[in-house]
C-alpha cells in the first residue's frame, strides 16, 4: 500500500517530465548497426577499402546476363557477330540486342555504370577528405577509384558516344548535366589513368591494402598502364599506346603468356586484373553463362558461337580446340566458349574472371606498331599470339594487311571477352560493312542495319528527367 | 424469482444421468462443484430453532453470504437468496452489538442494491431496484441538498455519470464511488441520470434523499460502447465517424485473421485477402488510397498498444503481401486470435484519428480484447470443426480440346510438331490421359478446427479472464500442410477499495506453426497441359518423363514444388497494463505501458531433388532461414479531467506518447549441403551468407483533447497532437496535427419533437482536421552504406555500397479530412439511418522523385506537391423489421460509394508515374491499349493507336491511352439476423461493383506449350479459324515469335478488363440455443450448437478463379463450413 500512496506522486513527476513539449532526444536515432553512414565509412582503412571491395564484389556476383558491367562480355557480343541467339525462346531484351533493334527501354549499361561512377566519386570525395586513413592505403584507394572511373567511362564512351561527365556526387548539379563531347571524356579517362598510374601500387595487394599477395584481383599500376595503352590505341595515339604497352610487356617477371589451357586460371601469369568469383560453390560467371549443358540449348542457354566466328578460326588454331567446346542436341552441333571450363557446382575455385590480360596488350602493341609502320615489331607481337595458338607466323607486311590480320586475330583471341569485338568494329570503322552488308551479320540475325545502331540508345528515364540530355541520332 | 435449494442427493442423481455422456468429464464435475459453491451454504439449511432476535456481529470486508449462517445461528431465521442476486455484491463491513434483526439487516444491506423481506422465519434477499436508506424520510423543507448514488445492475458504482435536474439547468456528475450531491433543489424534483452505454433514467425524488439509483444497460445500438482513441463513446453522442464490430459478429465467422471479419460489415473499409492460404496477406484500406507510393496501411492499435501493419522482409512470399510492396509476405494480424477479441473499432474521420497524429492518415483500427466481468466463475467452451474447399474452379480444356488447340496452333504457324521444338505433349506424352489438375493440385478438402476455452469471473474489485485457443487449418494442396495455432489470452482488472486506484493488465500470446509448399500450386493447376504425365512414377518417385536422350520433359512437375518447403514458426506477445489513480474529483491520472514482441522464424528449403536429374550438377541445395523480430514498447502517461457544469459535460485529456519500435531481422542463406535431409540444419551448410535488417523507430508526442457536451444536444470535440518521429530529417522531425468535430442532436430540440414526433433520434455532425502518414522506411534521411553480400568475400573482406541518396528534408504526408454526417432514428430507433460524406485530401506526397541515373540513383525520396483526393458516401441502414416475443428480424445494410482522384502532380508527364497516373483520375488506373477485337480477315487482335486507327502492333507510351479504373464503383454488405425462440440465423452478403483484370485471353498464349504449361480455359475455344470468323480469341499459335507482340498487347489492353463485380454470401451462421431443460440435465448453461459458413456462394461474371484476389497464381479464398458447440459450465 505504500507503493500505492507513492503512485500518484510518481505519476505526476513522470508525467511532467515526459510531457515536456515533444523532446528532441526521444526521436533521435543513431544510424542502424547494419549500415555505416558517409560520416564514418571513410574514417578507417578497412571500411574505406570496403567501398571499393564492394564494387569488385558486385561485378563478380552478377551473371554475365544480369545487371553488371560484366555483361560487356555478353550483350555487345549479341550486337556483333560472335554469337547466335535462339530467338524463339530468348527473352525480348536479348533479341533487341541481337537484332540491333534497341529502344530507349534498353538502358542496361547506362543504368549499370552510372551508379558505379557515383560510388567511385563518393569514394574519391570521402577518401581524399579523410585525415585518418593510413597514407599508403589512402593513396592506393584513390588510385583504384580513379582507375575504376576511367574504366567505366571507357565503356560508356564506346557504347554511347558523348556521355555526361559526372565527377562529383551532388545530385542537384548532376541531374542537369548535358552530354560531354567524346574528346573531353577521353581526356578525363586518360588523366584519371595517369593519376592512377602514380597512385597505384606496383604490387598486388590484399584487402587491407598493406600486404602483398599473389591474387591478381585488385587493380595495380600495371592495370592502369594496360588500360591507358588501350585508351591511347582507341584515340590513335600510337606511340603512347606502344610506350604504355611496352611497360607492361617488359615486366616479364610478373607477366608472360600462359598456355591456352592455363590462361584463364586464377592468378595466371597472363592476368593483369582478374575478378575473384564470390558466389558460393561457383567458379566464374563466364563459365556459368556460356557452357551449354549436355541436353542442349534452352531458354536459359539460348545463345552459342556464331558460324561467322567459327568459320574465322584458321585450320589448326588451337584456340578453336581449347577455348571452344560443343554439344550436340537433336542432331545439331552447338559451339560455345570454353575459355572458362568449370561450371559444375561445388567444384574447387580454380578459375578467375579475366578483365585485363597480357594477350590483349600484345595485340595493342602490334596494332600501334603497325600504325606506325614498325612492321617487324608488329609482326613479332602478332606472331607471339599466333604461335601460342599453334599457328604459323603471319608474314603479311603491308600496313593494311597487318591491321586486318590483327583485327582477325583480335576476334579469335578476344571473343566473348569484354565486348572487344563490338568495340573493335566501331573504332576501326568497319562496323557498317560487317554488320550492314547484305547477307552479313545484322541481316543474318533477322535485323535491319542502320549506321546509327552502332551507338546504344540513352534510356528514356534519363531523357525525361534530365532536360539537357539528348538522344543518340536514330532512336 | 427462482430459488435454488438442491439437495446433495438430487445433484448426485442428476450427475448419474449425466455420466452417460462420454464427454462429461471429471473436469466438468469440478467446475460444477465450484458453481454450486456460489449457491451458498446459507441456502441449504432449513431447520429452525427459536433464538433471540438480536444479532451481534462485527466483520470487515466479508462476503455477504458469510453473514447468513451467523444470522441463522443467532436468530434461527434462514436467509434465502438466488445465487445470481449475490453476483458482484461487494464484501460488507459491519459492526453490530445486540442489534435488532431488522436493524441489523438494514445496516448490513446499506448501500447495496438489495432489499429484504421477512416471511415467517425466512428472510428473502432480492435485488432492489432502489436500495433505500430511508432514515431521512421525514419532511425536509425544500430546497434541500440532495445526495445519492448511481450504480449498475451489479452494484458497481458508476463514476462520471451525469445527474441533472429535469426542467432546470442544474446538474452534476458522480464521483468515483458513484456518489453525487445537488445542493439546494426541491426534494420533489425529477432527476435525469445518464451514463455512456446505459439507459437514461428519470427518477422522481418524491421527497426522498440519499437514494441509490440503478441504471440498466441500454439495448439501443445508439448506446453501444464504441472504443475510440484514448477513451469510449457511443454513437448517440459521438461526433466522429467510427464503426464498431463486436465479438458477436466476429465469432460468427470461421476465420483465422480478425481483419477478415470486417469484410462487408464496415462502410468505408475495403478488405481484400491475397490468397486462400491460412496466414495470407490482407490489404485494408479505410476511405480509399491516400498515398501514391507509400504505405496505405491503417494504424493498428491492440488494447492501446500500436501494432505493426507489416511484417519484416521474410521468406513468406507464398502468403502474399498485405498491401505494401515492401515488407514480408503474410499478415501480422493473423497472429491475433479472433476469439479473444471483444470489439474492433474502425476510426475514419479527422475527429476520430487526429489525436493519433502522423500515423493515422489512413485511419485507425482499434482492437480491444475480452475482459473479465463481475460474476461467478464462468467456464466457456467453444468447439468448432469443419471443412474448407476452393470456392471457384475454372472450366479448363479437356485433352481432346487441348490437343486440337495445340495442333491448330502449329498448323497456323506452318510447323509440324517435333521433339526438337519440344512438342512433348503431342509426341511423347500419353495423349489419352486427361487429368483435372485443379482437382489433383488444389482439390483437397481442408480441415478446419477451432477449440476455445475461457474461464472468467470476478467480484466488484477484481475481475479476471483467461482463455486458450487451439486452431488448425490444413491446406488444399496434396501433402501434409497445415497452419496450427495455440494462443493464450488473459486479463486482470482490479480496483482499490476506495475506488481510486485501478490496475488493468492484459496479455495475448500466440504460437503459430505454418507449413506450406515452396510455391502455390494454383497456377500449375490451371495451366498444366491436360495430357501432362502422372506426377509420380509407379515406384513413388517424382516423374520427370525423360525423353529418349534422357532430358526431362516434365520439368514443371508441380510436385517438385512440394519438395521445397516453407515452414513459418511465429510467436506473438502483446501486453498492456493501465494504471490509473483518481487524484481529485474528476481528475484522473493514468498511464499505459505496452509491450509487443513478434518473433518469426522461417525455413525455406530447396533440395536437389527439386531439379530435374540432369540439371542437378549445375545446382546446389540451398536453404534460407529467417529470424525476424519486431518489438515495441510504449508509455503513454495521461491526465483526464471530467466535470459536469449543470447541463454541460466537459472532458479534458492530455497525454504524451513515448514509443520505440525495434526491428531486427536476419535472413541466412546456406549452400553446400551434402544431403537433402540436412537442409533444416544451418550447421550443415558449408557456406552461409547473411542479410540483416536492423532498424529503430522512435516516436514521441504530446496530445490533448477537449470535449464538451451540453445536455447531449450540442457536442464539440477539439483534439491536437504534436508529433516527433525519427523517420524524418532533423529539420522536420516535429509537426502539429489538429481536428475539430461538432455535433447537434436536433431530436432533442423541442420543435423537432413537436413537429416530427416520428424522429426518435437525429444528429448532424461535421469534422475537419489534419492527419499524417509516416509510413516510409526508417533512416531514409541518412546517407547509408550497406554490406554487399557475397558467398565468398572478395579477398576475404566484406564490401560496402551506398544505399541511396539521403534527403534530410523528408517529412510527413499530410491528409486533410473533412466530413459531414447525419444520423436519424425513426419509430423509437427501430430504423436507424446513417449517412456520411467525406472528402480527404492528401498532399505533400512522399514519392520517389525521379532523377536521371547519371546522378547515381534513379530516384530520391522526397515530398512532392502532388495531391490525392478521396471522397465518398457511406450509408448504413439498420432496421428492426419485426419484433415479437419469440421472433425478431433485423437487417443491417451498408453501402460505400468511393471516389478517388489525383488532383495535382507537378511534372507528372516527365516522371516515372507518367504511364501510371492521370490527373483527374483515380490512382488505381491502368493506361492500356484500346482493344478492338479480332480482325475477322487476319485473325489477329487489333487495337486503336493514338489516332484511333486500328493497328496490330501498338506502341507503349504512345498508344496506351485507354484508361481503366479498377476502383470499385461501390461496395457494401447486407446482413439479416433472424431469431425465433432458440434459433438464430444470420447471413451476410458482401458485394462489390468493379471491373478487374480477368483471364479472358487465357493464360500464356493459346496454342503455345512451354515445359508443360499450356492449358487454357474453355472460353478460349471461341477463336478465329478462318476468314470471316467472328471470334473473341485470335488464331492459335504455337510459338512466342511474331505472335507474341499481338498477344502481349492484348494482355496490356482494356480488353483484359471486364466486369469483376460479385455478390458473395460471405457468412452464414445458424445457431440453436439448447432448451434450458437440456442444459439443466447436462449441467450446462447457455449451450448452443451452430453451423457456420464462410464464402459459401459467389455470384459473378468474372472470368477467372476469384474476383476478390483476381489472381491466377494465388489460391482463391476457401469456402469454409463448420459445426460447433458452445457452452458454459
Amino acid at each position: 500500500m505504500r507503493l500505492l500512496r507513492l503512485f500518484p506522486i510518481i505519476n505526476i513527476v513522470s508525467f511532467i517530465i515526459l510531457t515536456q513539449p515533444a523532446c528532441k532526444k526521444l526521436v533521435e536515432v543513431s544510424p542502424p548497426v547494419t549500415s555505416l553512414s558517409s560520416g564514418n565509412v571513410y574514417t578507417s582503412d578497412a571500411t574505406a577499402a570496403a567501398v571499393l571491395t564492394g564494387i569488385y564484389t558486385q561485378m563478380s556476383t552478377t551473371s554475365l546476363t544480369g545487371s553488371s558491367i560484366t555483361a560487356m562480355s555478353f550483350l555487345p557480343e549479341l550486337s556483333g557477330d560472335n554469337l547466335t541467339l535462339l530467338s524463339s525462346v530468348a527473352p525480348a531484351s536479348w533479341i533487341s540486342y541481337y537484332t540491333n533493334n534497341l529502344t530507349n527501354a534498353n538502358g542496361d549499361f547506362w543504368d549499370i555504370i552510372y551508379p558505379n561512377i557515383f560510388v567511385v566519386n563518393a569514394a574519391l570525395e570521402g577518401i581524399a577528405g579523410s585525415a585518418t586513413l593510413t597514407p599508403a592505403v589512402q593513396q592506393q584507394l584513390l588510385g583504384e577509384a580513379k582507375f575504376l572511373r576511367a574504366f567505366y567511362y571507357f565503356y560508356l564512351l564506346n557504347l554511347y558516344g558523348d556521355v555526361p561527365l559526372v565527377t562529383g556526387t551532388n545530385y542537384t548539379i548532376n541531374d542537369v548535366l548535358p552530354r560531354t563531347p567524346r574528346a573531353q571524356v577521353w581526356q578525363q579517362i586518360i588523366q584519371d589513368l595517369k593519376d592512377a598510374q602514380t597512385l597505384l601500387s606496383a604490387n598486388y595487394l590484399d584487402a587491407t591494402l598493406l600486404n602483398v599477395t599473389s591474387a591478381r584481383v585488385r587493380p595495380t599500376n600495371w592495370a592502369a598502364t594496360a588500360l591507358l595503352a588501350r585508351a591511347y590505341l582507341y584515340t590513335g595515339k600510337w606511340d603512347s599506346a606502344e610506350t604504355q604497352a611496352n611497360t607492361v610487356i617488359n615486366n616479364s617477371s610478373l607477366y608472360s603468356l600462359s598456355s591456352l589451357s592455363t590462361a584463364f586460371l586464377a592468378n595466371s601469369t597472363e592476368a593483369i586484373w582478374q575478378l575473384q568469383p564470390v558466389n558460393a560453390g561457383q567458379n566464374t560467371q563466364d563459365a556459368q553463362a556460356y557452357i551449354i549443358p549436355p541436353t542442349g540449348p534452352s531458354y536459359i542457354y539460348a545463345y552459342f558461337l556464331s558460324n561467322a566466328l567459327m568459320s574465322n578460326f584458321e585450320i589448326g588454331d588451337q584456340r578453336r580446340v581449347v577455348w571452344v567446346d560443343s554439344v550436340i542436341a537433336n542432331g545439331v552441333t552447338y559451339y560455345y566458349p570454353f575459355k572458362y571450363k568449370v561450371d559444375s557446382i561445388g567444384a574447387p575455385v580454380t578459375e578467375y574472371s579475366m578483365v585485363l590480360r597480357l594477350g590483349e596488350v600484345y595485340l595493342i602493341r602490334a596494332e600501334a606498331r603497325a600504325q606506325q609502320d614498325e612492321t617487324s615489331g608488329a609482326q613479332s607481337d602478332l606472331n607471339t599470339i599466333r604461335s601460342r595458338a599453334g599457328l604459323q607466323p603471319d608474314t603479311v607486311s603491308s600496313r593494311t594487311g597487318l591491321l586486318s590480320a590483327i583485327m582477325h586475330e583480335r576476334q579469335v583471341e578476344l571473343f566473348t571477352e569484354w565486348g572487344h569485338r563490338w568495340l573493335d568494329l566501331k573504332r576501326t570503322g568497319i562496323v557498317d560493312s560487317v554488320m550492314g552488308a547484305p547477307g552479313y551479320a545484322c541481316q543474318s540475325k533477322g535485323g535491319v542495319w542502320n549506321p546509327n545502331w552502332q551507338w546504344y540508345p540513352v534510356p528514356l528515364g534519363d531523357l525525361q528527367t534530365d532536360p539537357k540530355l539528348v538522344q543518340n541520332v536514330g532512336y | 424469482m427462482q430459488f435454488t435449494a438442491l439437495s446433495n442427493q438430487a445433484r448426485h442423481a442428476l450427475f448419474e444421468r449425466g455420466r452417460t455422456r462420454p464427454w462429461f468429464s471429471t473436469k466438468t464435475q469440478l467446475v460444477m462443484k465450484l458453481t454450486s459453491f456460489f449457491l451458498l451454504a446459507a441456502c441449504l439449511q432449513v431447520s429452525a430453532k427459536v433464538h433471540s432476535q438480536t444479532v451481534s456481529y462485527s466483520a470487515r470486508e466479508v462476503p455477504l453470504e458469510e453473514v447468513f449462517p451467523v444470522i441463522k445461528a443467532q436468530t434461527g431465521y434462514v436467509v434465502f437468496c438466488n445465487a445470481n442476486t449475490l453476483q458482484g455484491i461487494k464484501p460488507v463491513t459491519i459492526t453490530a452489538n445486540n442489534l435488532a434483526l431488522e436493524d441489523f439487516l438494514k445496516e448490513l444491506l446499506k448501500g447495496l442494491p438489495l432489499e429484504y423481506t421477512i416471511k415467517k422465519k425466512t428472510i428473502i434477499i432480492s435485488p432492489g431496484v432502489v436500495g433505500v436508506n430511508t432514515n431521512n424520510e421525514a419532511a425536509t423543507p425544500p430546497p434541500a441538498d440532495i445526495h445519492g448514488r448511481i450504480i449498475d445492475s451489479l452494484g458497481n458504482a458508476l463514476a462520471d455519470a451525469s445527474v441533472t435536474v429535469k426542467g432546470s439547468k442544474r446538474g452534476t456528475g458522480t464521483d468515483e464511488k458513484g456518489n453525487f450531491e445537488l445542493k439546494g433543489i426541491s426534494d420533489n424534483a425529477t432527476l435525469v441520470i445518464s451514463f455512456t452505454g446505459f439507459e437514461s433514467q428519470e427518477y422522481k425524488l418524491n421527497g426522498k434523499n440519499g437514494v441509490t439509483i440503478m441504471l440498466g444497460r441500454s439495448n439501443n445500438v445508439l448506446d453501444n460502447v464504441q472504443v475510440i482513441a484514448y477513451g469510449q463513446t457511443t454513437q448517440r453522442i459521438s461526433v466522429s465517424n467510427a464503426t464498431t464490430v463486436n465479438a458477436a459478429d466476429i465469432e460468427k465467422q470461421p476465420i483465422d485473421n480478425p481483419l477478415l471479419a470486417l469484410e462487408g460489415r464496415v462502410p468505408g473499409l475495403f478488405v481484400a485477402q491475397s490468397s486462400g492460404l491460412a496466414g495470407s496477406g490482407v490489404t485494408v484500406q479505410i476511405q480509399g488510397q491516400n498515398s501514391i507510393q507509400n504505405g496505405n496501411n491503417p494504424f493498428y492499435v491492440i488494447d492501446g498498444v500500436p501494432y505493426t501493419p507489416q511484417l519484416l522482409t521474410n521468406l513468406g512470399g507464398i502468403l502474399g503481401s498485405s498491401g505494401n510492396s515492401v515488407g514480408g509476405g503474410g499478415s501480422p494480424l493473423s497472429y491475433i486470435n479472433p476469439s479473444d477479441i471483444e470489439s474492433i473499432s474502425i476510426l475514419k474521420d479527422a475527429d476520430a484519428t487526429a489525436i493519433y497524429g502522423s500515423r493515422a492518415a489512413n485511419g485507425a483500427i482499434l482492437i480491444t480484447t475480452k475482459k473479465g466481468k463481475v460474476g461467478e466463475m464462468r467456464v466457456d467452451f467453444n468447439i468448432q470443426q469443419g471443412i474448407g474447399q476452393v470456392t471457384r474452379k475454372l472450366d479448363m480444356m479437356n485433352t481432346p480440346q487441348y490437343l486440337q488447340m495445340r495442333h491448330e496452333g502449329l498448323n497456323n504457324d506452318g510447323i509440324t510438331p517435333s521433339m526438337a521444338n519440344g512438342d512433348y505433349d503431342l509426341l511423347l506424352w500419353d495423349t489419352t490421359r486427361n487429368t483435372d489438375w485443379q482437382k489433383a493440385l488444389i482439390g483437397r478438402i481442408a480441415q478446419y478446427s477451432n477449440f476455445n476455452a475461457t474461464v472468467s469471473g470476478g467480484n466488484s474489485s477484481t475481475q479476471y479472464l483467461i482463455g486458450g485457443t487451439y486452431h488448425r487449418q490444413t491446406a488444399v494442396f496434396p501433402g501434409n500442410y497445415a497452419d496450427t495455432k495455440g494462443s493464450l489470452h488473459f486479463n486482470i482488472n482490479t480496483v482499490s477499495t476506495n475506488q481510486k486506484f485501478r490496475l488493468q493488465l492484459s496479455g495475448n500470446y500466440l504460437i503459430d506453426n505454418n507449413r506450406l509448399p515452396g510455391t502455390d500450386l494454383t497456377n500449375a493447376a490451371i495451366t498444366l497441359a491436360a495430357d501432362a504425365p502422372p506426377l509420380y512414377n509407379p515406384d513413388g518417385s517424382l516423374n520427370w518423363e525423360p525423353n529418349g536422350s534422357g532430358a526431362s520433359t516434365f520439368t514443371t512437375n508441380p510436385m517438385a514444388y512440394t519438395l521445397q518447403s516453407y515452414l513459418n514458426k511465429s510467436n506473438n506477445f502483446i501486453s498492456n497494463s493501465i494504471i490509473s489513480y483518481h487524484l481529485l474529483p474528476g481528475l484522473e491520472i493514468r498511464s499505459n505501458f505496452g509491450y509487443t514482441n513478434l518473433q518469426q522464424n522461417e525455413i525455406s528449403t530447396q533440395p536437389l531433388s527439386f531439379y530435374p536429374p540432369e540439371d542437378r550438377i549445375y545446382n546446389q541445395r540451398t536453404a534460407e532461414y529467417s529470424n525476424n523480430n519486431i518489438n515495441s514498447w510504449i508509455i503513454e502517461p495521461q491526465a483526464s479531467y471530467k466535470q459536469i457544469f449543470g447541463m454541460g459535460k466537459l472532458d479534458l485529456l492530455i497525454g504524451s506518447t513515448i514509443e520505440q519500435n525495434n526491428n531486427n531481422g536476419q535472413i541466412l542463406s546456406g549452400t553446400g549441403y551434402n544431403s537433402d535431409l540436412s537442409l533444416a540444419n544451418i550447421a550443415s551448410a558449408s557456406i552461409i551468407t547473411a542479410a540483416s535488417t536492423v532498424s529503430v523507430y522512435k516516436y514521441n508526442a504530446l496530445f490533448g483533447r477537449l470535449s464538451y457536451n451540453w445536455n447531449d444536444k450540442y457536442l464539440i470535440d477539439l483534439s491536437a497532437r504534436r508529433d516527433g518521429s525519427s523517420r524524418f530529417g532533423p529539420s522536420n522531425q516535429f509537426h502539429d496535427f489538429a481536428a475539430v468535430g461538432i455535433g447537434w442532436v436536433f431530436s432533442k430540440e423541442k420543435f423537432i419533437n413537436d413537429n416530427l414526433p416520428f424522429i426518435s433520434f437525429g444528429k448532424l455532425r461535421a469534422s475537419y482536421g489534419t492527419t499524417g502518414n509516416d509510413q516510409i522506411g526508417d533512416y531514409q534521411f541518412l546517407s547509408q552504406y550497406n554490406n554487399v553480400g557475397a558467398g565468398v568475400p572478395y579477398e576475404g573482406a566484406l564490401g560496402l555500397i551506398p544505399a541511396g541518396l539521403p534527403n534530410p528534408y523528408l517529412q510527413w504526408e499530410l491528409t486533410r479530412k473533412a466530413e459531414g454526417g447525419l444520423d436519424i432514428g425513426l419509430i423509437k430507433d427501430r430504423i436507424l439511418l446513417n449517412a456520411t460524406y467525406f472528402q480527404n485530401r492528401s498532399s505533400n506526397q512522399l514519392l520517389g522523385y525521379n532523377l536521371p541515373v547519371i546522378t547515381g540513383f534513379s530516384s530520391i525520396s522526397a515530398n512532392l506537391p502532388a495531391t490525392v483526393q478521396n471522397t465518398g458516401v457511406e450509408l448504413t441502414l439498420s432496421t428492426i423489421n419485426m419484433k415479437t416475443q419469440n421472433f425478431t428480424w433485423s437487417t443491417h445494410a451498408n453501402l460505400t460509394i468511393p471516389r478517388n482522384k489525383l488532383i495535382a502532380f507537378p511534372g507528372l508527364a516527365n516522371s516515372s508515374y507518367a504511364n501510371l497516373l492521370v490527373i483527374g483520375k483515380p490512382l488505381s488506373i491502368y493506361k492500356m491499349y484500346h482493344f478492338i477485337g479480332v480482325n475477322d480477315t487476319t485473325g489477329i487482335y487489333e487495337f486503336s493507336d493514338s489516332k484511333g486507327n486500328p493497328t496490330y502492333n501498338p506502341t507503349y507510351g504512345i498508344d496506351n491511352n485507354a484508361i481503366v479504373s479498377t476502383l470499385p464503383k461501390y461496395y457494401g454488405g447486407f446482413e439479416n439476423s433472424i431469431t425465433y425462440k432458440g434459433f438464430n440465423l444470420d447471413f451476410l452478403f458482401q458485394f462489390v461493383k468493379q471491373i478487374g483484370a480477368n483471364y479472358r485471353f487465357g493464360g500464356i498464349y493459346p496454342g503455345n506449350f512451354f515445359n508443360g504449361i499450356a492449358n487454357q480455359p474453355i472460353w478460349v475455344l471461341d477463336r478465329w479459324q478462318k476468314p470471316g470468323d467472328k471470334a473473341s480469341i485470335q488464331k492459335y499459335s504455337s510459338g512466342f515469335g511474331l505472335f507474341t507482340q499481338y498477344a502481349d498487347a492484348a494482355y496490356e489492353s482494356d480488353g483484359e478488363f471486364t466486369d469483376a463485380s460479385y455478390i458473395r454470401l460471405k457468412n452464414i451462421s445458424l445457431s440453436w440455443q439448447l432448451p434450458k431443460a437440456w442444459d439443466k440435465t447436462a449441467h450446462l448453461q447457455n449451450s448452443r450448437i451452430y453451423i457456420q459458413g464462410q464464402n459459401l456462394l459467389t455470384i459473378t461474371h468474372y472470368k477467372g478463379m476469384d474476383p476478390e484476389n483476381m489472381s491466377t497464381t494465388r489460391l482463391p479464398e476457401l469456402r469454409i463450413l463448420t459445426v460447433g458447440l458452445q457452452t458454459d459450465l
